[in-house]
Order: structure tokens, then C-alpha cells, then sequence
């Protein structure tokens, strides 16, 4: 279930960099494992990148050796969420979480115990955003279900039971304090009124009222819209909205996630990743809070009704000014073939091209099969084209350079928010027209560059509009293509 | 299926001995100790060699004990003393049926034209068309009868399985042998072979009605939609009088998001065969992509009129919700909503 992946850059080196989220040791009888973390081969990876698009491991030298005994290892979250200019690390475990806290010399120190955020039981992804929009990042865990060694139990013919089989839990919300710690509001912000079998979180405003919205992937039951009242609380809306279920009213096997603006309306849309046969939920926001099913129209019924997806990214690959789409695939059954021969353990990652609205499939340029799980997005190398890193379950890492050569313009841009968080996570910002919501969560249990990338097609300048978190509308003229351009928060 | 024969006139022409242990064995059997009934009736067959209906008695409620095997001497005996007691003719062949000796009960079973029974028989002496024949003539009197039910399936299939391995191996390059053998492929779930069959069969015969349906049944499997599109529509150029196959092309057209080629498709599909749910859900959901509610609105109220309690109903509540909802019509979406819920969860709890 795990395999998050961060692209980040820790050293402020301008490059990014890489941190892998690694398992833990399971015993010789599975159900009396200690996750043992000692061996160098269950470390969790941090990888520093050289000039020459090199990668060295500085898991050591960072601190991050240690990630504690009893911690199998799923999901990573950055953000500067203490405001010093350094991203940091959430790292979910079944077992603790661990808070990492970047000291800006290319080493991190635990602080969890003093953050108040270690959560227990079984977390999945996390993520940092603002909901109360008072420049301090907060954080949100999702927790898969309460399960353990001792009450787990074996299901015919499978080598996982379905989630059903056991009890759902509640995710947690974290305040922060603004002082290196953080409150657990989960119960006074309603977050803790549903319990979910959740693995993939996504943050966007959706409905435009300037609060940031969470939409929660579930495994196998409805899914999570918690709306943000903007006094703190949060409402579950999803089925009001048109999220919770497919088309036909059935609950899925939600995974990963993004809730970003595919069809260039302004509104942000979301896609939700989920098991072979039930086709990856692609919801279009109509506006006015309500969401359409667009699977069928969108082509994804076609491309993905024989997959299963997890790390998920709406991100333009080729520059043209539409966000495509990529998953990190396989089947959650390592025996699924001796089941059903249809369906794949191992299965080619999928690259669509999206083709005003619609995606087509394409070349991602990996040609093996593989156990693919977290997938971050970013552009490794600077160049304008994004780039895909894919956590793959035991094996290697794949990176995905993207090779794209059509000249299209692109531009990127850096925010340092000012009143609102460093990060400037939260800002709506449009650029020619397109939209782009700042957020380093979501996919699955992984976090993407921050940097906020647009393809602008032949358009060789950009007009930008920044809507921060803080209220604060910043416009910026004729920008020139092929940059990416540091933007500080205006005072007004 | 057992019955007690009444002995009340009978203990006149016997002893009084065994006038006594028949009275004490109708006692035992009316309180329920079937134990005690069948030692008395063993005394009267004791004390009265002679009388055909102790043994009867014996027979009877040694099968009511589930003593099938121990039954049969007795009411063999009862025949024998009796050749016209049809109630031991009919418990005799139960009893060998039941034990075992199915050969030796068929011509009893013959005689007392129980039907159901003569139809389990032949199951089990492979006679599976007589034996359809005798469960369906049986099922008509009980409907509901589990184990009428079970050895009809069973006939047929066993039916079904001979007739395909006579064309398997009397005809095995024949298109018919080769669907056979993918068809059981598919079961299987081993599609590659069943598509090498599937194809050998279109080489054998590339207008044998249903295969085109069939593969493109394998390839939704897959799920391999182009290729269902692809073998659907032959299948619609074959038979384009078949509502089925033109069923199929329209929903797997609305899986690739070809709406309005869908829609098309499944407004013919209904015309060949007006009121087939599956058609209809479908239909309504490519006419609300194409944007026409009130149809989608029609047709899924008519899923719900022809099946009130079925998945295909609570889906076309979950539909109308959504769409009451984007027409404004929150009070109709929330009536929709609450038939959904308790279509898939049940009625909500009163506590």
C-alpha cells in the first residue's frame, strides 16, 4: 500500500531533489512483524541532485536514517509549514508519523513529539494547506482503517481481504499553532463526524469562497468533499455534489487523487483513481458546488477501465496549454493473474494527452510493467517540461524524463507568500486565461514540486492574476515565456 | 412421503397381542418418538407374518427415520404379500432411490407416477431429457420445490456438457466446437485462449449468428473496449434484427464516450425490443450526456416502473437525483436520493 514519493528542494539549490518512502522488515510469520527499520534497506531515501541531473543519497548525512521501528512507511508531505524558507517532511507510517523539520542545512530533525502529529494507527497520505487562511500551513492526515497483526485475518483465494472487512476510522485535521506546534481540531472541525477507509487527499477551493476544500479518496465506500465554512468547520458534501459515487450510484476503490481544472473553465475538476473494472472517476465542477461524472465523454472509460491507479497528476507534459493525465498503475493483488487472468500486478504507467477535454493515450515512455504506486510530478531538470518520478512496490524507483520537443512555451513560477503561508499553497493563480491551484499534495501518499508550471502553447508571454490565500489579488503583466519567475506576495 | 396406514380395522382379524403393539406404535408415532413406532410395528410384523400393512407401517416409518437402506425389506415383503398396495410400490422405489439403487427403484418410481422422484432418478441414470421432461412436468405442481429446482439445473447441465463434447469430439474443427471450447475458456477466465478459439471459429465460419456477440461479450472482459466495439457491430451487421447485440453496441459505445453514436444505437436497440431495462438505463444515460432530460428522465422512470426493487432501479434513482439536482428540482432530487439509499441500504433505522 505504500511507495510515496516527494519531489522537493530541500538545499534551496534550485534543483529538486528526492525522498522515498520505504516499507519496513515483515517477519518470517508475517503477523507477529515488528516492521523493523534498522537495516539500511528499510531507510526511508532522501536524494540530493548534482548539476549534472545526478542523484546522490544523503539519507544519512540529512538525519533521516532513523524512521523509527514499528513504522511501516506509506506517504510523504512538504511544505514549510514553520515559515523559515526550508520545505519539510511528514512522512505516514502504519505505526507513528514522523515530522521532519528541515534546519536549513541540508540536515532535518525530528520534531514530531514536540509538533503533537505523530496520528497512530494506519495513516496513507497527508498534506499540508491552510484552512483557516492565517499564514500558517496546517495539516491534514488520511487513515486507511483499523487494522492490525493481531486482528488481521485471511481471505479465501485473496491475499488481502477487502477494506470492508475491517472498521473504518476517522482522518485527523492539524491546526498550526505557528509556534513549531500543532493542535488536533479533527473533532472541533467536524473532520472527525465520518469515518472513511481513506488513502489519497487533494485541497482546492472549489466553490470560490476563498477556503480551501478537501476532497478525500475512500477505498470501496463514498468518497469525502469536506466543504470549508470558512469558521473552521468543514461539511462533508460529496454526495450533494455529485463526488461521493460512479455514475451509476456504486462506491469505488478510491486511491489517489488530484482536484485541478482539466478543461480550462477555471474551475478546479477531480479525478479519482481506483481498481480495474470500475473506470477512474473524472468530475467535472459545473460550478455552483456541483460536480458531472465525465469518465465516459472524457475517454477515460476507454483508457482505464482495465486498469488500477493509484499516484495521479493533471499536469501539462506537452506544453499546449491543457493538462494531461498520468497514473502510476497496477493491481492491488500481487496474485491477481492466478484470479483473473485480465488483470495485471504489474501494469505500464498511462500517459493521455488531453485534447481540449478529452485524453487520448500516448507514449510515457516506460515500456515495463510495473508495480507503480506514488507518482510526484515536477521538472527535475529545469527545463519547462515536467518530469515523473513513480515509487514502484519492491523494485526501483522509475524517473520519467519528459522529452517533449515541440517548442512550446511554457512558464513557470516560484510564490513566497508574505501575509499568507511561505509556500503561497492555497493561491489560485491564471495565466493566460488557464488556472492552476498551488499544492504540493496530492496523488497518492506523495508530494509534488511547488513551483507552479503552465504550457502556454505559441504564446511566447504570459498575463498572470495571483489570488492568495490571504485575500491579496496580485496581476502581473506580459511576462515573458521560458522562465520561472519568483513571485513575493504584494502587500495589498 | 410417507404414510400410516390406518390398522384400526385390521386389529379385528389379528391377535390381541398384536392389536396391542399396533396401538402403541400409531401412539408412539402421533407423540413423535418414531424410535418407539418402529419397535412396535417390528412386534406386529412379529406377532402377525402375514398382514401386509405392518410391514408397510414398518417401511413407513423406518423412511421417516431416514433408515432408507433398512426400509426396503419390509415394504419388499408388504409387495409381496400385496401386489396392489400402491402406497409400498411408491415408498419402495423412495427407498432404493434413496440408498443407492437407482436402477432397481426406476420401475417402481415408473409405477406410482411421482414425477419429481422418477426425475431424480434419471439424473442419476443419465437420462437427462426424460429427466427434464419429469422435473418440469413435477415443477409445475411445486414451483418452489429446492430439490426439483437443483437436479432440473443439474439435467440440463449435464445435458448441455454431453451435447457439447459429442460436437468437440465428432466435429472438433467445426466453428460450433471451437465457440464451445472459448466459451468454456471464458468461464475459465483464460481469455487469450478462449480469444484463439473465438478467432479459429470466425475462420471456420464468419457468419455463424451469436459468435461476434460472444466475443465481444469476451472482450468487455478485458476490458478491451475497442475490440468489443469492434465485434459488436459485426455482430449487428450479421442480425440486425437482434435487440441484444445492438444493446451491446450502444452500451460499449457509451463506454468509449461515443455518446451520440450510443444514443443512436440504444433508441434502436429499444425499438427491436421495447421495455428491456438494461437498454433503457443505458439509453437514458447517453441522452442525459447529449443533453436531452427529458428523455433520460422518461426512460429511467421507466426502469423503475418495470423493476421497482432491482440495482438497475436504485441506479436510475441515483440518476434522476443528479439530475433533478442540475435542473434546481432539489425536492425531487431528494425523494430520488432517498429511494437510492433505500434501495441499497434499506428503509433507515427507526431507532
Amino acid at each position: 500500500m505504500g511507495g510515496g514519493v516527494a519531489m522537493l528542494d530541500y538545499n534551496n539549490d534550485g534543483l529538486l531533489d528526492l525522498f522515498f518512502v520505504n516499507g519496513g522488515h515483515i517477519g518470517g510469520t508475517k503477523f507477529d512483524s515488528e516492521f523493523d527499520r534498522d537495516d539500511p534497506k528499510y531507510w526511508n531515501r532522501l536524494y540530493r541532485q548534482n548539476r549534472d541531473g545526478s542523484f546522490t543519497d544523503v539519507t544519512a548525512e540529512a538525519g533521516l536514517r532513523h524512521a523509527g521501528n514499528g513504522n511501516y512507511g506509506m506517504g510523504v508531505a512538504v511544505a514549510d509549514y514553520d515559515n523559515d524558507g526550508y520545505p519539510d517532511l511528514y512522512v505516514t507510517s502504519f505505526g507513528h508519523n514522523v515530522l521532519y523539520h528541515n534546519n536549513g542545512n541540508g540536515t532535518f530533525t525530528d520534531v514530531t513529539a514536540k509538533a503533537g502529529v505523530e496520528a497512530g494507527g494506519w495513516s496513507a497520505s497527508a498534506g499540508f494547506f491552510d484552512f483557516d487562511n492565517d499564514g500558517k500551513l496546517d495539516l491534514f492526515v488520511t487513515r486507511y482503517m483499523q487494522w492490525s497483526l493481531a486482528t488481521s485475518k485471511p481471505c479465501a483465494r485473496q491475499t488481502y481481504c477487502p477494506p470492508g472487512e475491517f472498521p473504518a476510522v476517522t482522518n485527523i485535521l492539524y491546526r498550526n499553532r505557528g509556534d513549531g506546534t500543532f493542535e488536533d481540531v479533527s473533532l472541533k472541525s467536524g473532520i472527525a463526524s465520518k469515518k472513511g477507509r481513506s488513502l489519497g487527499v487533494a485541497f482546492s477551493d472549489y466553490d470560490g469562497d476563498g477556503f480551501a476544500d478537501i476532497f478525500v479518496a475512500n477505498d470501496g465506500m463514498e468518497q469525502f468533499l469536506w466543504h470549508n465554512n470558512g469558521n473552521g468547520t468543514f461539511s462533508e458534501r460529496a454526495l450533494d455534489a455529485g463526488v461521493a459515487l460512479s455514475d451509476d450510484g456504486n462506491p469505488f476503490a478510491g486511491m489517489g487523487v488530484d482536484f485541478r481544472d482539466y478543461d480550462n473553465d477555471g474551475r478546479p475538476d477531480i479525478i479519482v483513481t481506483n481498481l480495474a473494472k470500475q473506470t477512474y472517476a473524472l468530475y467535472h465542477n459545473d460550478g455552483n458546488g456541483r460536480f458531472s461524472y465525465r469518465s465516459l465523454e472524457s475517454g477515460l472509460g476507454a483508457l482505464t477501465a482495465g486498469s488500477s491507479g493509484w499516484g495521479v497528476g493533471l499536469v501539462d507534459f506537452d506544453n499546449d496549454g491543457w493538462k494531461d493525465l498520468f497514473v502510476a498503475q497496477g493491481h492491488v493483488m500481487d496474485n491477481v493473474e492466478q484470479i483473473d487472468a485480465s488483470l495485471h500486478y504489474r501494469e505500464q504507467p498511462l500517459l493521455a494527452l488531453n485534447h481540449g477535454g478529452r485524453f487520448v493515450k500516448a507514449d510515457s515512455g516506460e515500456s515495463a510493467a510495473l508495480a507503480g504506486r506514488g507518482a510526484a510530478f515536477g521538472d527535475l531538470n529545469n527545463n519547462g517540461l515536467m518530469d515523473v518520478v513513480i515509487g514502484v512496490l519492491n523494485d526501483k524507483p522509475v524517473i520519467l524524463k519528459n522529452r517533449n520537443a515541440n517548442g512550446a512555451h511554457w512558464l513557470g513560477i516560484r510564490l513566497q507568500g508574505v501575509r499568507s503561508n511561505r509556500d503561497g499553497l492555497g493561491s489560485i493563480v491564471i495565466v493566460n486565461g488557464q488556472r492552476q491551484d498551488a499544492q504540493t499534495a496530492g496523488s497518492y501518499q506523495s508530494a509534488n514540486d511547488k513551483r507552479i508550471h503552465f504550457g502556454l502553447g505559441d504564446k511566447s508571454s504570459a498575463d498572470i492574476e495571483i489570488r492568495w490565500p490571504s485575500g491579496v489579488t496580485q496581476r502581473l503583466k506580459n511576462i515573458a515565456a521560458g522562465q520561472y519567475l519568483d513571485v513575493k506576495e504584494a502587500a495589498q | 412421503m410417507t404414510a400410516f396406514l390406518a390398522l384400526g380395522l385390521l386389529f379385528q382379524t389379528v391377535s390381541p397381542d398384536a392389536a396391542e403393539h399396533a396401538k402403541a406404535a400409531l401412539a408412539a408415532k402421533q407423540r413423535g418418538d418414531i424410535k418407539q413406532a418402529i419397535i412396535e410395528f417390528r412386534k406386529v410384523t412379529e406377532l402377525a407374518p402375514d398382514l401386509a400393512a405392518g410391514y408397510i407401517n414398518l417401511g413407513a416409518a423406518l423412511l421417516e427415520h431416514h433408515q432408507y437402506a433398512d426400509a426396503i425389506a419390509p415394504l419388499k415383503k408388504a409387495l409381496s404379500l400385496n401386489h396392489s398396495l400402491a402406497a409400498a410400490e411408491q415408498m419402495l422405489g423412495y427407498a432404493l432411490l434413496s440408498a443407492g439403487y437407482t436402477n432397481e427403484a426406476l420401475p417402481h418410481l415408473e409405477k406410482n407416477g411421482d414425477a419429481g422422484a422418477l426425475g431424480i432418478a434419471q439424473v442419476k441414470l443419465g437420462r437427462f431429457p426424460e429427466a427434464i421432461r419429469n422435473l418440469n412436468a413435477a415443477l409445475e405442481k411445486h414451483p418452489n420445490d429446492p430439490e426439483l429446482l437443483y437436479y432440473l439445473g443439474r439435467a440440463s447441465g449435464l445435458l448441455s456438457k454431453q451435447a457439447f463434447d459429442v460436437l468437440e469430439s465428432s466435429f472438433p474443427n467445426s466453428a460450433e466446437a471451437h465457440q464451445s471450447l472459448a466459451e468454456n475458456y471464458v468461464a475459465l477466465r483464460k481469455l487469450p485462449e478462449a480469444e484463439r478459439e473465438y478467432q479459429a471459429a470466425v475462420k471456420a465460419r464468419p457468419d455463424l449468428p451469436g459468435l461476434h456477440l460472444a466475443m465481444g461479450e469476451m472482450y468487455l472482459e478485458v476490458p478491451d473496449l475497442a475490440k468489443a466495439e469492434s465485434e459488436f457491430r459485426a455482430e449487428t451487421q450479421l442480425e440486425p434484427g437482434d435487440a441484444e447485440s445492438s444493446y451491446r453496441l450502444g452500451d460499449v459505445l457509451l463506454r468509449e464516450g461515443k455518446i451520440k453514436e450510443a444514443a443512436a444505437e440504444l433508441t434502436r436497440a429499444d425499438a427491436l425490443r421495447p421495455d428491456m431495462p438494461e437498454t433503457l438505463y443505458a439509453l437514458a444515460k447517453a441522452q442525459s450526456l447529449t443533453g436531452d432530460a427529458a428523455g433520460a428522465e422518461k426512460n429511467w422512470k421507466r426502469v423503475i416502473e418495470l423493476e421497482a426493487h432491482s440495482d438497475l432501479a436504485a441506479q436510475s434513482h441515483f440518476s434522476l437525483a443528479g439530475l433533478y439536482r442540475k435542473q434546481g428540482k432539489q425536492a425531487e432530487a431528494a425523494r430520488e436520493m432517498s429511494e437510492y439509499e433505500s434501495l441499497k441500504h434499506g428503509p433507515p433505522s427507526v431507532q
